[in-house]
């Protein structure tokens, strides 16, 4: 938890001299730390002044796990208990992981259930979110180690393609890795605030984002330092590593490879189709040689090798623009994400669907990175977030299940969130008394199509004719893309309440007990750190709620302030005694008593914009329009 | 949860009418996003961040009714407490329904393949050209409460953005995406 206090709600919070907060872009191949420092932001390198760190964990028995470079070369000799690409596992269940797997290179964990599978290693059974939160881990050493200090806060980028599943994974292995989330950002949002800040622009600006295993592309608009999503789309299995793919299935057929490869040759086949998949990024044509085979290529043959691929991509181009409702001429600039954008064939064909050459001065590996590192810094509170703001969309419909296994939107793909949408259901037969909704994500009409976020029950309907019952269910997507549902029956106000989990995944028991378990082996001291973060962070909410009173006192019946004044005292006792799960605990119970204050102070300061007050009443006569 | 008690135009301090200048609108939705959205309140105690997130889906979701026409023309119904989920056979009138039904042979019979590109092209812009005549019917209408004319305008601007919609996508069909 950073440290800030808000002094006055709407004001900038004041903070203290410079918060240490890093944007990471957890990336399919490789990850980034960058932070702002001093007016600009710097990709934060290793000890070797490598900045890339190589997303591979190559597994241990009885030793740490070689996370980058050196675990990218034990990939050669130990596929096996070498995970890379991991970020194409989250949110995946055992099949899923299985089918992607084309060389069976992966042992999965028996006794783990379906939906949350993990990986045997020599270090025992890996799930994805630990494998995330393994190189993460590296990220915040190195970041620390740069900084010469704790991190207090961090924004970790995602594909703005992830789904519900996806980016609460994302969220737990930072969690485990002990990071603070400040937000989840999306991957082209981030790239266009790198871009946005460097040049000041305006207009409308396209981010094409092909990684290591995601495709995205946005269309975000612009304005005054307010960049705005109007859409996005892309493709969770279309990357870099499938033009890898489609050179070593050409080069496996053509040098006649008996099939199929086990694992050790698949990766050793893999390795030279990336190699000379770079190569012709500078060279017109490559000779190639493997095993008693050679052959040449040029990059025209590539070209049409990779024909179906590039069309896909352009083909989401189109979909967006669409989504956008603009045409190719609105369109002012275009900017290139991840390394595989340095592909001249991409970069043509980029520049002739679009008739405009893409941006290309940041180097399209750590542009996500800087742009994360400036939103940490502003969000940590040490720049100035005075017309500065990301209005981001959720990028997949969301909906619930209805009669015939149908889907029913609720909140359709592009909405801008946060956003809170409410729909009404009733029962279809006589004194029915339950009701299961099931929440599924995607945009097909058939459930069976669409990804199953959760399933919940609300009980306790009274029994009525078919039809009577009203069960109103509640969508509420916050600004990271993370959604919650609530259900209602209306006339006996008995509610249901979930914060979706993926199915696919771990549930929060879990994550605290990895959690916890991380705690005894590390050798740091983070029960310390634990019990700080929850001293510090009473301290903040006793602060601001004293300060709050001390200013709009008013707003409060004199029950409340005794319920607020006990809250606080028995808190104060908690921190002395030095309890870190009652201090916890406390503070939650404290932030509940206030948080009625809290609304109404905020619907007196800055929601007076929202009630009209700061807006020249004299300029609309909206009474006048109201019907006789 | 306590509600906000302004209608989406008086939060933007406009008029209940149905023009609505969208720069304009689009710049005040900015500012207040500015001072209401939950990024803002990223160190705030949970309480304030909960309701940053209130304000701020209620913005958008002002924005998002007033920035698109259809749903701008029910808002403002609703606001005369005209039910727009309901429709009377007898309200659509037979002309509409005739001219639907033409509509959507027409665009049925098309053949399959690009070659029905240009006649798309040609139907999507006199589609388009009937949807800006309903809406100016239906400004006009409401400037002088005509609200059985407005809901009859309404609901032919519902058919006519359906239609819209059905043309594009089977221009994307031909066109192979």
């Amino acid at each position: 938890m950073a440290l800030l206090k808000i002094s006055e709600p709407g004001g900038r919070p004041a903070a203290p001299a410079h918060s240490l907060a890093v944007g990471i872009d957890l990336g399919t191949t490789n990850s980034l730390v960058a932070c702002s420092c001093g007016g600009s932001v710097q990709i934060l390198p290793d000890h070797a002044k490598h900045e890339l760190l190589p997303s591979v964990v190559h597994y241990r028995e009885g030793q740490a796990p070689l996370v980058g470079e050196q675990a990218k070369a034990a990939a050669l000799v130990d596929p096996g208990n070498t995970i890379a690409s991991v970020k194409r596992l989250l949110g995946m269940s055992a099949a899923e992981i299985s089918s992607m797997d084309r060389v069976g290179r992966y042992r999965l964990d028996a006794t783990r259930d379906a939906g949350a599978p993990a990986i045997l290693t020599a270090a025992g059974p890996k799930d994805p979110v630990q494998v995330s939160a393994d190189i993460l881990g590296v990220l915040v050493e190195r970041a620390e180690g740069c900084l010469r200090g704790k991190l207090e806060g961090a924004v970790v980028t995602v594909p703005a393609y992830f789904n519900d599943a996806q980016r609460q994974q994302t969220r737990d292995a930072a969690r485990l890795a002990g990071l603070n989330v400040l937000r989840l950002l999306n991957e082209p949002t981030a790239a266009a605030v790198a871009y946005g800040l460097d040049s000041q622009d305006q207009g409308n600006v396209v981010v094409f984002d092909l990684g290591g295993g995601t495709f995205d592309v946005s269309l975000l608009s612009m304005q005054k330092g307010v960049f705005e999503v109007l859409a996005t789309g892309g493709d969770t299995a279309l990357g870099g590593d499938d033009f890898d793919h489609v050179l070593a299935d050409w080069i496996a057929s053509r040098a006649e490879l008996d099939k199929p490869l086990d694992a050790l040759s698949h990766g050793a086949l893999m390795h030279y189709a990336n190699e000379v998949k770079h190569s012709l990024s500078s060279d017109e044509t490559v000779a190639l040689s493997y095993a008693d085979w050679s052959a040449q290529l040029d990059r025209q043959q590539f070209a049409d090798l990779c024909k179906d691929l590039i069309t896909r991509t352009l083909n989401t181009c189109r979909r967006v623009l669409r989504d956008a409702a603009l045409t190719l001429d609105a369109i002012d600039n275009i900017v290139l994400v991840g390394g595989v954008t340095r592909m001249p064939i991409i970069r043509e064909a980029v520049a002739d669907f679009f008739g405009k050459p893409p941006l290309t001065n940041i180097d399209p590996d750590k542009v996500v990175a800087i742009g994360a590192g400036i939103q940490a810094d502003v969000l940590i509170g040490n720049k100035s977030a005075d017309n500065f703001l990301l209005l981001d969309v959720n990028p997949l419909s969301l909906g619930i299940e209805t009669m015939g296994e149908l889907t029913e939107k609720i909140i359709p793909r592009n909405t801008t969130v946060p956003v809170t949408r409410a729909q009404e259901f009733t029962t279809f037969k006589d004194s029915q008394t339950a009701m299961t909704l099931h929440v599924v994500q995607g945009e097909r009409e058939l459930v069976s199509d669409c990804r199953s976020l959760a399933r919940f029950e609300l009980r306790g309907i009274p029994p009525m004719v078919a039809g009577a019952a009203k069960v109103r269910v509640t969508f509420q997507v916050d600004a990271d893309g993370l959604l919650s549902v609530m259900a209602e029956e209306l006339s006996t106000s008995k509610t249901a309440q979930i914060q979706v989990k993926p199915s696919y995944g771990l549930n929060a028991g879990s994550i605290e007990q990895m959690l916890k378990a991380s705690h005894e082996h590390a050798e740091s001291d983070m029960e310390l750190r634990t019990l700080k973060e929850a001293q510090l962070e009473a301290a903040q909410l006793i602060d601001a709620i004293t300060t709050a009173s001390e200013v709009d006192g008013k707003l409060l019946e004199e029950h409340d302030s005794q319920r607020i004044a006990a809250g606080i005292a028995r808190l104060e006792e908690a921190v002395a005694e030095e309890n870190s799960v009652r201090i916890h605990e406390l503070t939650e119970q404290l932030n509940r008593i206030s948080s009625d204050f809290a609304a109404r102070r905020m619907d007196l300061h800055i929601g007076k914009a929202l009630r009209g007050e700061s807006i020249d009443d004299a300029e609309h006569p909206a009474e006048s329009s109201e019907s006789p | 949860m306590q509600q906000i008690n302004k209608n989406f135009f008086q939060l933007f301090g406009i008029a209940e009418i149905f023009e609505v200048d969208q720069e304009s609108l689009a710049e005040k939705y900015r500012g207040l996003q500015v001072e209401v959205h939950p990024d803002q309140f990223a160190n705030a105690p949970e309480s304030e961040k909960l309701r940053a997130v209130q304000l701020s889906s209620y913005l958008n979701e002002a924005y998002g009714t007033l920035k698109a026409p259809l749903k701008r023309a029910a808002y403002l119904l609703s606001l005369h407490d005209l039910n727009v989920e309901q429709v009377d056979q007898a309200e659509l009138g037979m002309e509409l329904l005739v001219e639907q039904i033409q509509l959507r042979e027409f665009l049925e019979e098309l053949p399959e393949d690009e070659s029905a590109l240009a006649e798309l092209e040609s139907l999507k812009s006199e589609v388009f050209r009937k949807l800006e005549q309903r809406q100016q019917s239906f400004s006009s209408n409401l400037e002088i409460s005509d609200l059985i004319a407005a809901k009859k305008n309404f609901n032919e601007m519902q058919f006519l953005s359906k239609l819209l919609k059905e043309i594009e996508s089977g221009e994307e069909k031909r066109m192979g995406y």
